[in-house]
């Protein structure tokens, strides 16, 4: 049924849909009114939900370590700071191989003090063991949102499911609404490979000896390759039932694009309109929309990027030091492939600031007029600032 | 199709390796990587350092608070014979003592002792206390006013056969005698001094101990307490106080006590300013006379309970301040009295210290006037000795005499302050140092009272004398700060009830009312009980590491240190510092 939702209530939509039986959280903006509308529907019974409050982000991803470690299936929202507070049990639940689920709505991190969209927080947990999704409208959070648990349960790893801060949290939007009976036709029960049982007392993670940890990790990586390769047949399941698919990376008009858009989030649905606009005036763009950053679909992007003259990466985050953090994974993934095209890398809309159709223009232009990049990274709209009082 | 992309994705993700153990964590003592120990540790609350009986005022109002209040009144019994009577007349210092100050209104010690006494009167209970076995030494005692029947309750406790020899018709000295009825009913004198003798305490009325008697009684007892009181007031030193106008306050007080109604027509003048004054100035006014009282100090410097003052004033009681007599005359049928005026001239004792204003005087007239400066021994020789030989003590002093019988001197007789509960303190300290002296010779005395002292002294409990478990109790006296203050409630005190001003005027008939259970429960539910713990589990409830652990002794609960990693949660959360966290010595 077609509802018009913010991203936020999309979220939670699917969490209730999906049967989730433990929710934990600490109130963050942006992400609060995902974790609002879950405590009411813990407390009205429209979810059958137990819904844990908790002093910090992390007591409250160890207390669903401990729930999923019972075998049930759990969820938590956060944002900026609280993800940063989550970090040391972030690795714990991928280590546990515990299929958590997560939605995080990207905020700068502090200070200066930031509620806005900025991808940095979520692109620094990439080394944690957690699969991550980034999507582009409220459609695609309720839909990724159920996929998620499919593919976690699948794997046995958790999932970040990630929301732009207000362009998609707080943005009202129709979506399509699944009725319980087809979410329950798609995503069967959790059932638990190891669970915590009264009857037969253990407790999980013990000291693991040199001997065995290289290979307990070694598991973790096939897993997240496994998860490369199982996303497509859960995409094939969903839109059997439901008409839609997505895509690990969605090429968009690449097939004969000279330069190619490598976007996430909400930004890609900008970079869609520019598209039109150029291709209107006989401008050769395409776009590479990147939608799941861990595991890394490299073949896909290779793929995607396989006759472009020219990659511009826009990157909403950074590396200090370094740079954008997509356009690293972009040129990590293309380097070992022969004839490979020159990836710009661009930095925009960092701390919330809009990237209008006019940004994204600069950087097409920019990227056509240049034969080579002319630095790692350029940054788009910067101002100029005063250092007088 | 569902099932299969994830049976698929399961054996392509086999989990070789997921670490788990059978074992307990209990396996992990965590407890040896503490550096603070939290223990178990009642400390003194500053109320029972404060009284003078030392009683176990926090204990006896969380008795008090659970309803229990036959164990609260007994509580009382074991440091002090007499809380009907101390719940009326003693001077609580204990309430100023009282940490529950410094957040709102100190607890109304008082008014629960006396209500604890009430409830024990109305269902006529009988104290179960414990007796030691009994001893061959009797011990006779000179005196049936406080001091002497506490001496007498607590030689009894400890074993003792006690007589006690009193020259008045009946027993209860100052008490049945000086204080008027409006203060101390008879029937509560008299519960408590039966309830001594129901002890087994001999009680000899109209018996006064004259020089002669006292030999006769060091040839049958092991020891003597003189406790013989300060019955005789003090001369005022001026020209004209053996005239018939004159008065002594004390006397009057007896007087009245005694069933007469003496003739206070018109107006009559009371010197002094202590309690006797007062207790003279508000008997003339239900008699239905006028009173002055004459006082060469201020008011807020008068010995006199405050309360007491303010009451008299209410009742009609006149007050003039900076006035002492310098003589007295007659005018007439009418007495004259010439009066010094004072003036403070800095401050001593915490009181104004006086000088006389230059030549100013001035002279009044009234139809009599009484002395009520202050009262001394009525023989010169109940005063005890100030010799070398003699052992000086708080309370009392000791004679120990080779191959005599040892000799005390208690009471007013000893006491720095003349009051009911330093009488009780008297009596109860000469009771320690007889039994030390019996049991264990002469040398042990000053060790043993030190080691009964409660807090910095110089209360003594007979609890911890006779082994209870007061003894295991920290002396240090908890102060407001180490009161976790956030669980408590402000609640204002109760408001004892009284008589109105005009029925009081009118009558002798007790002033201060009963009061209900509950409003003592509650009043009771508002002590911090410092230093006690009351078993509020708080320990039990923040302990992260579940390392408190329930049990049947006496704490109900212990701290079991194969586990408590020494966060010091437990000693933290304690509303009542009851716990101690201390450096862990390896």
């Amino acid at each position: 049924m077609k509802q018009v939702l913010e991203g936020s209530q999309a979220v939670a939509e699917a969490v209730r849909l999906a049967g989730v039986q433990v929710v934990s959280a600490y109130p963050i903006t942006p992400q609060t009114h995902i974790v609002e509308i879950l405590s009411d529907y813990c407390a009205t019974g429209k979810m059958n939900a137990k819904f844990l409050r908790v002093e910090s982000e992390h007591s409250c991803m160890a207390a669903l370590i401990g729930a999923q470690s019972a075998g049930v299936r759990t969820f938590t929202a956060t944002s900026g700071q609280g993800l940063a507070l989550m970090h040391e049990l972030l690795h714990w639940a991928s280590g546990a191989r515990l299929p958590i689920v997560m939605a995080e709505v990207n905020r700068a991190l502090a200070p200066g003090w930031n509620i806005w969209v900025d991808q940095t927080d979520t692109l620094a947990q990439r080394d944690t063991g957690w699969i991550q999704f980034y999507c582009e409208d409220s459609q695609e959070v309720i839909d990724t949102t159920l996929q998620a648990y499919k593919l976690a349960e699948s794997v046995a790893l958790p999932v970040m499911v990630v929301l732009d801060a207000f362009f998609l949290s707080h943005t009202y939007e129709p979506v399509d609404v699944p009725s319980q009976e087809e979410v329950d036709r798609f995503l069967p029960p959790y059932e638990a490979r190891f669970e915590l049982d009264t009857k037969n007392p253990c407790s999980f993670g013990p000291l693991v000896p040199p001997a065995v940890y290289m290979e307990m990790r070694h598991d973790m990586a096939a897993a997240m390759d496994t998860a490369l390769a199982t996303f497509p047949v859960i995409e094939d399941e969903f839109a059997a039932l439901f008409g839609r698919r997505y895509g690990a990376v969605e090429a968009i008009a690449c097939d004969d694009a000279e330069i190619v858009f490598v976007t996430s989030g909400t930004i890609t649905s900008t970079a869609r309109l520019v598209l039109e606009n150029l291709r209107g005036r006989g401008e050769k763009l395409g776009i590479a929309k990147i939608k799941l950053f861990r595991p890394f679909p490299v073949d896909e992007v290779r793929k995607a990027l396989k006759g472009a003259k020219k990659i511009a990466v826009i990157d909403r985050n950074f590396s200090f030091g370094a740079s954008g953090i997509f356009a690293q994974e972009i040129r990590a993934a293309l380097c070992n492939a022969p004839d490979h095209a020159p990836v710009f890398g661009y930095i925009a809309g960092i701390g919330g600031r809009d990237v209008t159709p006019e940004v994204l223009e600069e950087i097409y232009w920019k990227t056509k007029h240049n034969a080579l990049p002319e630095r790692e990274s350029v940054w788009i709209g910067l101002q100029e600032v005063s250092h007088g009082s | 199709m569902a099932e299969k992309a994830q049976a698929r994705a399961e054996s392509e993700s086999p989990i070789h390796i997921m670490p788990r153990s059978t074992l307990s964590t209990e396996a992990n003592k965590t407890g040896s990587w503490r550096y603070l120990r939290p223990r178990y540790e009642e400390k003194t609350a500053p109320c029972s350092a404060a009284c003078p009986a030392g009683e176990d005022i926090g204990k006896i109002e969380m008795l008090t608070a659970q309803g229990l209040f036959k164990e609260a009144w007994e509580t009382i019994l074991r440091e002090n014979p007499l809380p009907g009577i101390c719940g009326r007349v003693c001077f609580h210092p204990c309430e100023g003592a009282c940490n529950r100050g410094e957040f709102d209104d100190p607890i109304a010690i008082h008014s629960l002792e006396r209500f604890l006494a009430d409830t024990a009167e109305r269902y006529d209970l009988k104290p179960l206390l414990e007796r030691l076995p009994g001893r061959p030494e009797k011990v006779a005692i000179a005196g049936a006013g406080p001091a002497g029947l506490a001496a007498a309750w607590f030689l009894t406790q400890l074993g003792y056969a006690c007589d006690v020899f009193e020259a008045s018709p009946e027993a209860g000295g100052i008490l049945r005698w000086g204080i008027p009825l409006y203060r101390l009913p008879l029937a509560a004198l008299q519960r408590e001094i039966a309830q001594v003798e129901a002890q087994g305490v001999r009680i000899h009325t109209g018996r006064p101990v004259t020089p002669d008697f006292l030999n006769d009684l060091e040839t049958s007892y092991h020891a003597v307490y003189l406790a013989c009181g300060h019955g005789r007031t003090t001369a005022l030193r001026v020209s004209g106080e053996e005239s018939d106008g004159v008065g002594d306050g004390l006397k009057f007080l007896e007087k009245v006590r005694n069933g007469e109604t003496p003739d206070v027509k018109g107006v009559s003048a009371v010197i002094g300013g202590g309690n006797t004054a007062v207790d003279v100035a508000r008997s003339i006014v239900r008699l239905g006379g006028e009173a002055l009282i004459l006082y060469r100090r201020r008011r807020q410097d008068m010995p006199a309970f405050g309360d007491e003052v303010q009451m008299a004033l209410d009742e009609g009681v006149k007050l003039q301040e900076l006035v002492a007599p310098e003589r007295i005359g007659k005018d007439g049928s009418r007495t004259l009295v010439t009066l010094r005026h004072m003036r403070i001239a800095g401050e001593e004792g915490g009181r104004g210290r006086i000088e006389p204003d230059g030549d100013r005087t001035s002279r009044i007239v009234v139809d009599r006037l009484f002395k009520a400066t202050g009262a001394e021994a009525a023989e010169g020789w109940h005063n005890p000795p100030a010799s070398k030989e003699a052992l000086a003590l708080s309370h009392c002093v000791l004679s120990l005499r080779n191959g005599r019988p040892a000799l005390a001197w208690g009471g007013d007789l000893a006491n720095g302050i003349k009051s009911v509960a330093h009488a009780i303190a008297s009596g109860k300290q000469a009771a320690i140092a007889l039994d030390t002296l019996f049991r264990e010779g002469p040398d042990s005395i000053l060790p043993r009272l030190e080691s009964c002292t409660v807090g910095n002294g110089p209360s003594l409990s007979m609890e911890i004398h006779m082994g209870g478990e007061r003894r295991l109790r920290n002396r240090h006296v908890v102060a407001y700060g180490e009161i976790n203050t956030d669980y408590f409630r402000y609640a204002p005190r109760m408001t004892q009830p009284r008589l109105v001003r005009q029925e009081r005027a009118r009558s002798f008939a007790e002033i201060d009312l009963r009061v209900s259970g509950n409003i003592a429960m509650r009043e009771a539910e508002r002590c911090f009980n410092c230093g006690l713990c009351n078993q509020c589990d708080n320990c039990h409830l923040f302990c992260p590491d579940m390392s408190v652990i329930h049990d049947q002794s006496a704490q109900g609960r212990h701290i079991d240190y194969d586990y408590c990693k020494g966060c010091g949660l437990c000693v933290v959360e304690c509303p009542r510092n009851a716990m101690t966290l201390e450096e862990e010595i390896r």
